[in-house]
């Protein structure tokens, strides 16, 4: 792929910005195409659990097809502080894969000199998502654009990606990977976010013991998380919204999960949720003192506090959890779901106390860690380093 | 347009009017002082129609300029490059850049800058409304975003208070932040009193020393400096390839070369201009006209014995260096019709020696303000 023409108008500036990101959707489809078509594939026959239809679940999705240049390309410049305004964090210093691709922190770091206002979302199996992101803004298809949008958002990396594409320029090393997975020609925008978005499709659950149950093997569950598995199936209807190849509905609830009360505690946290809230065009939102999650999208009120369901697999690396990380643990999620949720206005009639017992609860606990698959295996690699170039050959 | 804009574009275009002399290519230097706007004192700065300079107005403004939550990483404020005690820059050839960066060009003082139709080396923006915004957001510079520091301001409760006063929001509006700041710079400007060429004119003679008053007649005759260094600010204004050598440190220097591609790169320029480019164009990016490569605005004199190095690129450390760059008659590369000079030594110091009576005999120095504290809002 050529560099896009340069060109001689400033006024062309946005088209051409607009032509990278078209560059780098272009990347994508190949994903978006096979997830489906894995997700449809019919696997093997799960093992039959009494009052339990097994036919809402499905082993994980296979493996998209990747192509493997790419995936080291992204995987460096996943780690390269380079893609960094300041280049002082990189996209696993707050998806962290020993801490479930996340940070551990129940509200994600930001950018220098801020603090965000949400947990970081782990990216375990992200490249099977209905949306992107906690309040559902982003396609889950389109993971070139999330990965756009963190690297130049002002509260996560902030970089000018021409300024990103310089900076790869000067490591010879990057620009034969560049050239490996792309062909020759500059290393800009498109095909930054293209490789990252390559490499995140290899983030995947290994291992889980209820995957492998769901493949036909009776043994992976013990008789504890077999009980969990008929509560999340049957009293606790957890499978209502956590269902399928992706343990997620794909859909966006209001649960009233409590926001976190740092948020407004601290101006360089509240400052990142209302510049959010601003940039997403929402109505007073001046006046906003509550995450109020997916209105920023429709600007509806029955969406006020609406997040998207995440997927369930490999829970037990990904604590704290919910938007605001007010859960700490799988047992006090299970217990804000047996208290059948938490206060708020549009919040979803699925929710109801469950009355569950003790026994249950751990039950259901124990089945969650059935979820859970093997710690990744993955390091920082290696970083090219930059070289003189001859001044005047760009 | 709307219509002040359009009154501003007039009044731009009647001062450009007023001094295009010489012509670009052709300086007669022998005739320099007869044709040239004589030399004066500065009067006062006057402010734009839509933005009035008040004291409260100059009072935020001051606390803008020193403040960090104007930038992207909350330490970048214009203060950083544009430091009082280092002449208002950053008296290192080439300004340092927004951490993780190098910038590409000198830090120029604000010293004076009320006092210009453009702004910036190649004169990219026309007012210091409009320069404000374009180095706190630029990337090498402030790295700031628009959304994310209107939003800090707004988590200030003494900003909040100020901004209402003054500009009558209810929240502050970034836009009146650039306003303020422009207000805070055009206090930031030469005293007479304190200029001894300043009070030379006002008929001290005993204000320029007898080699200061030598230099003073060759920089209007012989050296004829006055071809472009004219009028109360020392400058035409007007934009001059003089052949000012490239920065050495694009040689080999990493960070500097990438910020170098950088720049070109988002200037907009043609893809051959990206591919070959080995110096600073100036002007050029603005017009796009190749007549226009390497042509850099004439800068004004005043206070350059704060403000060393000197060039859009620095790479001349003292006026001494300076005088002997245009002794040769400029750079090879220079458009501008300079001449080799043919100055003595003496010749030299003397025109040294004025030019240091253009700079007050004390530096303009500010104390850092204390900055209000940010508080979440309720």
């Amino acid at each position: 792929m050529a560099l896009p023409k340069l060109r001689s108008n400033r006024a062309h500036r946005a088209s051409c910005t607009t032509r990278l990101l078209a560059s780098a959707l272009a990347l994508l489809p190949l994903t978006s195409a096979s997830v489906i078509a894995q997700t449809a594939a019919a696997p093997v026959k799960p093992p039959a659990v009494a009052g339990v239809d097994m036919a809402k679940f499905a082993p994980l999705p296979a493996a998209a097809k990747v192509n493997e240049a790419r995936v080291k390309l992204g995987h460096h410049l996943f780690f390269d502080n380079r893609l960094a305004g300041d280049t002082s964090n990189a996209c696993a210093t707050c998806h962290d894969p020993a801490k479930g691709w996340g940070d551990g922190k129940p509200l994600s770091d930001s950018y220098t000199s801020l603090l965000y206002f949400r947990n970081a979302p782990s990216l375990l199996n992200v490249a099977n998502r209905k949306y992107l992101m906690w309040d559902g803004r982003l396609e889950g298809a389109d993971l070139g654009t999330a990965v756009r949008d963190m690297l130049t958002e002002a509260h996560t990396m902030n970089i000018d990606t021409r300024l990103a594409q310089e900076r790869l320029k000067q490591a010879p090393d990057y620009m034969a990977m560049f050239e490996a997975a792309f062909g020759k020609g500059d290393p800009y925008g498109g095909k930054i976010y293209g490789a990252i978005a390559e490499y995140m499709k290899t983030i995947r659950t290994t291992n889980a013991p209820f995957d492998k149950f769901l493949s036909g093997d009776a043994s992976a569950l013990n008789a504890q998380q077999i009980e969990g598995l008929k509560v999340f199936a049957g009293k606790a209807n957890c499978v209502a919204c956590h269902s399928g190849a992706t343990l997620s509905d794909g859909k966006l609830h209001v649960t009233g999960v409590p926001d976190n009360p740092d948020v407004n505690a601290d101006a360089d946290r509240q400052v990142t949720m209302l510049r959010h809230f601003a940039t997403m065009g929402t109505p007073a939102y001046m006046n906003l003192r509550q995450d109020v999650g997916h209105y920023v999208v429709s600007k509806d009120k029955k969406d006020l506090g609406r997040f998207a369901t995440p997927s369930l697999w490999d829970v037990g690396q990904t604590a704290p959890y919910m938007h605001s990380g007010m859960l700490k643990s799988l047992e006090e999620v299970v217990a804000f779901y047996d208290k059948g949720g938490g206060d708020a206005p549009a919040k979803s009639p699925l929710l109801k106390p469950l009355g569950l017992s003790g026994e249950e609860k751990a039950a259901l606990v124990a089945f969650l860690g059935a979820l859970t698959g093997d710690k990744p295996a993955v390091a920082k690699p290696a970083l090219p380093k930059d070289a003189p170039r001859t001044h005047g050959t760009n | 347009m709307s219509m002040k804009s359009l009154t501003l574009r007039i009044a731009v275009t009647a001062s450009a009017v007023a001094l295009a002399w010489p012509a670009d290519d052709a300086l007669a230097q022998g005739a320099a002082k007869a044709k040239a706007p004589a030399l004066a004192t500065l009067a006062p700065p006057s402010a734009p129609v839509d933005n009035p300079t008040t004291p409260a107005k100059v009072e935020l403004g001051k606390l803008l300029f020193w403040d960090g939550r104007l930038s992207g990483n909350g330490a970048m404020g214009c203060v950083a490059c544009h430091r009082p005690d280092l002449g208002w820059g950053t008296g290192t050839p080439i300004s340092f850049g927004y951490p993780g960066t190098q910038h590409w060009r000198n830090s120029q003082t604000i010293l004076n800058s009320a006092y210009y139709n453009k702004l910036f080396w190649e004169g990219s923006v026309t007012s210091l409304e409009a320069q404000a915004p374009a180095a706190a957001e630029g990337a090498v510079a402030g790295n700031g975003d628009t959304a994310l520091m209107e939003m800090r301001l707004r988590l200030v409760p003494e900003y909040r208070k100020a901004f209402k006063e003054i500009f009558g929001t209810e929240w502050p509006n970034i836009n009146d932040a650039w306003k303020a700041i422009a207000a805070y710079q055009r206090t930031i400007v030469s005293d007479p009193k304190k200029v001894p060429f300043d009070r030379y004119l006002a008929g001290d003679k005993s204000a320029l020393s007898d080699s200061a008053k030598k230099g003073l007649a060759l920089f209007e005759g012989k050296a004829g400096c006055i071809s472009c260094h004219n009028g109360a600010l020392v400058s035409d204004q007007k934009f001059y390839n003089t052949g000012v050598p490239a920065a050495p440190e694009w040689q080999k220097d990493e960070l500097y070369q990438i910020t170098f591609r950088w720049e070109v790169y988002q200037k907009g320029v043609d893809e051959k201009v990206y591919r070959t480019a080995a110096d600073d164009h100036g002007l050029y990016y603005r017009t796009l006209d190749p007549k226009d490569i390497g042509k850099f605005r004439t800068p004004s004199l005043r206070e350059l014995k704060y403000t060393a190095p000197f060039m859009h690129n620095g790479v001349l450390a003292t006026l001494k260096d300076v005088v002997e760059f245009y002794d040769k008659g400029g750079g090879p590369t220079q458009t501008a019709g300079l001449k080799p000079l043919k100055l003595s030594d003496g010749e030299k110091a003397d025109l040294v020696a004025f030019l240091e009576s253009l700079s007050m005999t004390e530096p303009l120095l500010v104390a850092d303000p204390k900055l209000p504290p940010s508080e979440p809002l309720k």
